[in-house]
């Protein structure tokens, strides 16, 4: 296989409070192929905005990249080493600050994010925005960067771009505002987009004709994404690979087709049961048991197991890193979870764990999946 | 509709408010007790004098008579004769408004030059010694009495320094003839400036502390919006970032507290007047009170609300100007 | 970032179960409001500066009342000097202790100096704030109660009431307040009483504005809507469900009101309106220390310091109070 356009090692993102140190993101990987869509799929608080916006190096304080390695292009976005102290410092081949400005920042990855009302300047006109964003990042002129706006507005199906170019955010609906942020990503041309929950605040209707779209543009562009979803079914209808993330790790890689037919983690099962499927008849949805804990205290051994319907003992002492799971000759299926053989550490011997700790301590509680 | 039709219709909306403001201003001029006639003539005048200025001055009509009257005398700009000047009233207060607008722009001016840059300042340094002390400085001024900075700043700076002078004021477009010491335009501005310096930060400084607060927690705000994440995402310098995306949204509640100062400026503007002896409309208004004189009054306290009114209006179109979202007269 | 989110959401889900459980739901969430705001202020530390200085005053205030209504200033006269009374010995406008003006050397026996009359300056500062604490005080509670009741009828009734009852109040507001409260004591009295109604009036459209929008936005609730139907009367819902759930940000306006109440009131007294001598009180101090700025200019310092420190305590607790209470302000 080529080398992946981009790829994330270990990645580990920390939130230093007063309460604690929350591990919002923890040891992650995941690469993205060119021209591909890669999911990134959770329940709110899994990490994945934490996970995308440390891509850009665009986390705040009290938010600190604390270790892994990001290459794009074979440029280091962020890569530490030790120095003679033991002390880790940022490696020499690290883009500084100001590179990722003006050379990662919307040229090579742009990004989408979920709120379209918030996300635009309601003092600004709507093309205003646009060919700001273009001119930076693809060194136009002025108007060149006003056809370049306008055109693009044409092709996410903004109707009389012309006369819409000079209007206010707040006279564009949700979808319309979505579809400005698209355009806005596309028209700077970069390898990579990041949509981080794009189509969560919009009605089912309008996600389906943008999930369209953007299917179609991504074929005319040959752009690669990073989907970030909670939603399965938007994982069914979009991506090529998907990573599920559970408490800051992802706990199962696998084509989309593999994730859905050959599911193998029990996080992912939970996912899956707790939405209806147009594939298959089911009588009742199930929802997650439980909440999930917080990333400043992650339960010992595995992560899910105080919601786990298949957690043993051994769940509780032993924590597992994603083993590729796959036959020899299929595409890689990697999962973090401890009953299947590959593991070995003992599961079909140890007990269940008692009582209705499976419930964890949310029983009664239910969620969905769904973002608040 | 327009920014004009909208400042026209907000002209409008102000009339009621107009009259609200010359009726209350009528009533209460009417309860002063004492009668203005004997203080004007002495303890003990002529019945015939009396009555022959009653009738001058329509003292001897009925209160609904005179209510109209004035009303309608207001309306054609008409705000009656002062009783112990013996002159019209509009004319005293024309001479005497540019005083107290110039003292109001000036201490305005400063107050937004000085408040946007540390308000800015401290909301980008949040928490960092730059922002306590902004922060320090504004706390005290808003909870500093005017009048107070005014006799303080003339100790130090007029009669221990002797920098600038401790009263008076000079208008810029005065007579150089009638300016002592001067005899060029230049010299005139000069010594204008100088006179207005320290009544200028005497009235200044609660609303340059106000607004650098204003300012600081609406900056904080609007550099956590997601348009400013967006913009970084998208490679734009953190230097436009604050001067241009997070600025400018950021203002919109300044310009509101802007126009809700101005109530509290038109009334430190009396006090700073009588602190640095300014003749303006707030040592008239005083001057009117003390010498019962009724129609002054009512035209001082009126003439004050149709200033702070149109002030109010002028932040309000600006407002709607900077803010795209506002539909116009939807209220 | 829900990191930093995670009190807000817990706040929340406690509003939503109390209102879930029905009918006493305002009671309980005002109370869990007031006490969680109340535990918030404890662990600031600067809103602790705040408590500090607003009890210290308060406490000061209580023992000047007593003093000088109870005991005719008996205590005074024991421990230190009459505040009030001219003393037989008369050494006028002596500076501080350690210092020296063209009266003499500061002594021991007065460590602030001496007034115009030769009476004790730091008795007089410390008695001032009987009056200054009164009057912001007794305004406020003026501004809260006529805000309140105006606010939440307005509110509560909507149509052509609130259209009345807000015109009304904002005529009144179009008047700079300053010149509105002095008009109001010309035509009423120029005491000290009159100083409080006047400053009381002039904070009623504060309180008015938001109640009101509180009581828009509770109106809809369920457990009103529940209570209405249920037969409830309408003044009864008022009082015990949509008062006592805007009490909290009532809470932070009315404590910073007391600051801007004390400002007024010294402006007033520095202009001749309000306390009159030989009561002891700070602006009026101010007043006549002007006539002595050149010759003992310390004589302006100290009223002016006290007038200082007791309003940045008010501010100070205010910021904190609103702090604590952010999380139920922005939901």
């Amino acid at each position: 296989m080529s080398e992946p356009l981009l790829s994330v090692e270990n990645l580990k993102t920390q939130f230093f409070t007063e309460d604690g140190t929350v591990r919002a993101v923890d040891g992650i990987s995941f690469d993205v192929h060119e021209g591909e869509i890669v999911g990134l799929v959770g329940e709110s608080g899994a990490g994945k905005s934490v996970a995308t916006s440390s891509l850009l190096r665009l986390v705040e304080s009290p938010g600190e990249i604390v270790g892994g390695e990001i290459t794009f292009k074979g440029r280091t976005l962020f890569g530490l080493e030790e120095d003679a102290n033991g002390e880790l410092r940022p490696r020499d081949d690290m883009l500084s600050e100001e590179e990722m400005r003006r050379e990662i920042r919307g040229r090579e990855i742009a990004i989408i994010f979920q709120d379209p009302m918030e996300s635009l300047n309601p003092v600004f006109t709507v093309g205003g925005q646009l060919r700001e964003f273009i001119e930076l990042n693809r060194d136009l002129s002025e108007k060149e960067a006003k056809r370049e706006a306008i055109d693009m507005l044409r092709e996410v199906g903004i109707p009389a771009p012309e006369t819409r170019y000079d209007e206010y955010p707040h006279q564009f609906s949700g979808g319309m505002r979505q579809r400005v942020l698209i355009a806005m990503a596309l028209a700077c041309q970069p390898d990579l987009i990041i949509a981080d929950e794009p189509t969560t605040a919009l009605d089912v209707t309008v996600e389906g004709q943008i999930l369209e779209m953007v299917k179609e543009l991504q074929t005319k562009y040959d752009t690669s994404f990073i989907w970030v979803t909670h939603d399965m079914s938007v994982v069914a209808e979009i991506c090529d690979r998907v990573n599920v993330m559970y408490l800051g790790e992802i706990i199962e890689h696998a084509t989309v087709d593999d994730l859905f037919y050959d599911t193998k983690h029990p996080y992912t099962r939970a996912l899956l049961d707790s939405m209806p499927r147009p594939d298959e008849t089911v009588h009742e949805l199930n929802p997650i048991e439980g909440v999930m804990p917080e990333a400043i205290d992650p339960p010992a051994g595995c992560r899910f197991h105080s919601r786990c319907p298949d957690a043993r003992e051994v769940c509780r002492e032993v924590h597992p890193e994603p083993r590729d799971l796959a036959d020899e000759g299929e595409p890689t299926h990697r999962a973090a979870c401890v009953k299947y053989d590959a593991f070995d550490v003992g599961y079909d011997e140890s007990r269940p764990i008692e009582g209705d700790a499976a419930g964890g301590f949310g029983a009664g509680l239910t969620r969905t999946g769904g973002e608040e | 509709m327009s920014l004009l039709r909208y400042t026209l219709w907000r002209l409008a909306q102000a009339i009621p408010v107009l009259i609200g403001i010359v009726t209350i201003t009528f009533f209460l001029a009417n309860q002063i007790p004492g009668d203005p006639v004997e203080i004007m003539l002495g303890a003990t005048p002529a019945q015939e004098q009396v009555e022959a200025i009653r009738a001058r001055y329509g003292l001897d009509r009925p209160i609904h008579v005179r209510y109209l009257t004035y009303l309608s005398g207001v309306a054609t700009g008409d705000l009656g004769l002062s009783i112990y000047y013996d002159r019209p009233v509009l004319e005293m207060i024309l001479l005497r408004l540019p005083v107290t607008l110039l003292l109001m722009l000036s201490a305005f001016a400063f107050a937004i030059v000085t408040a946007i840059p540390l308000g800015v300042i401290s909301a980008k340094r949040r928490n960092e010694p730059a922002d306590h002390v902004s922060r320090i400085v504004s706390l005290i001024g808003v909870s500093t009495p005017s009048f107070w900075i005014g006799l303080v700043l003339i100790i130090v700076f007029a009669f221990h320094l002797g920098w600038f002078p401790a009263r008076g004021l000079i208008l810029p477009w005065a007579d150089p003839a009638d300016v002592r010491g001067a005899a060029t335009r230049l010299e005139v501005i000069r010594q204008s400036a100088h006179h207005l310096f320290l009544p200028m930060i005497s009235l200044g400084t609660l609303q340059m502390a106000q607004i650098t607060r204003i300012e600081r927690s609406s900056m904080v705000d609007s550099l956590q919006g997601e348009y400013v994440t967006l913009a970084r995402a998208y490679g734009v310098p953190e230097s436009t970032i604050v001067r241009k995306h997070a600025f400018q949204v950021a203002q919109l509640p300044v310009i509101t507290i802007i126009g809700l100062g101005l109530s509290t400026a038109l009334g430190g503007a009396v006090l700073t007047e009588t602190v640095f002896e300014i003749q303006g409309m707030g040592r008239l208004i005083i001057t009117a009170i003390n010498n019962q004189d009724y129609e002054l009054i009512m035209g001082t306290t009126l003439v004050f609300g149709f200033v702070y009114v149109i002030g109010v209006i002028i932040t309000d179109v600006t407002y709607s100007y900077l803010d795209p979202r506002v539909t116009y007269g939807d209220d | 970032m829900a990191i930093n989110d995670t009190t807000d959401i817990d706040d929340t889900t406690d509003v939503g179960d109390g209102s879930a459980d029905g009918d006493d739901a305002g009671e309980i969430e005002s109370r869990v409001g007031i006490r969680y705001t109340l535990k918030q202020v404890r662990h600031d530390t600067t809103a602790r500066i705040g408590i500090y200085i607003v009890g210290f005053m308060t406490f000061v205030a209580a023992f000047a009342a007593v003093d000088y209504y109870l005991l005719d200033y008996a205590i005074a006269e024991a421990v230190w000097y009459n505040p009030e009374t001219d003393p037989d010995r008369v050494e006028r406008l002596l500076p501080p202790v350690g210092m020296e003006n063209q009266f003499g050397q500061g002594v021991l026996e007065h460590p602030l100096g001496t007034d115009h009359r030769g009476r004790d300056l730091l008795g007089r500062v410390v008695y001032g704030t009987r009056v200054a604490m009164t009057v912001g005080f007794m305004a406020t509670t003026i501004g809260l109660t006529g805000g309140t009741l105006i606010g939440a009828v307005s509110g509560y009734y909507g149509g052509w009431i609130d259209d009345v009852l807000q015109r009304a109040t904002e005529t009144v507001y179009a008047i700079p307040f300053l010149v509105l409260v002095i008009a109001f004591m010309t035509a009423f009295g120029r005491d000290l009483r009159f100083a409080m109604i006047g400053v009381g009036i002039t904070a009623i459209p504060v309180f008015n504005r938001l109640i009101r929008s509180r009581v828009v936005s509770i109106r809809e609730e369920d457990y009103i809507e529940a209570a209405r139907a249920a037969g409830v009367k309408d003044r009864n819902i008022i009082l015990r469900h949509v008062i006592p759930n805007s009490f909290a940000p009532v809470l932070v306006q009315a404590t910073l009101q007391v600051g801007v109440s004390i400002l007024i009131v010294a402006g007033l007294s520095f202009l001749g309106f309000g306390a009159q001598p030989p009561t002891p009180s700070w602006g009026q101090m101010l007043s006549v220390s002007r006539g002595y700025m050149l010759p003992a200019p310390t004589f302006s310092v100290f009223p002016g310091i006290a007038i200082l420190i007791t309003v940045i305590g008010f501010n100070i607790l205010g910021d904190g109070l609103q702090d604590a209470l952010d999380p139920r302000i922005n939901n």
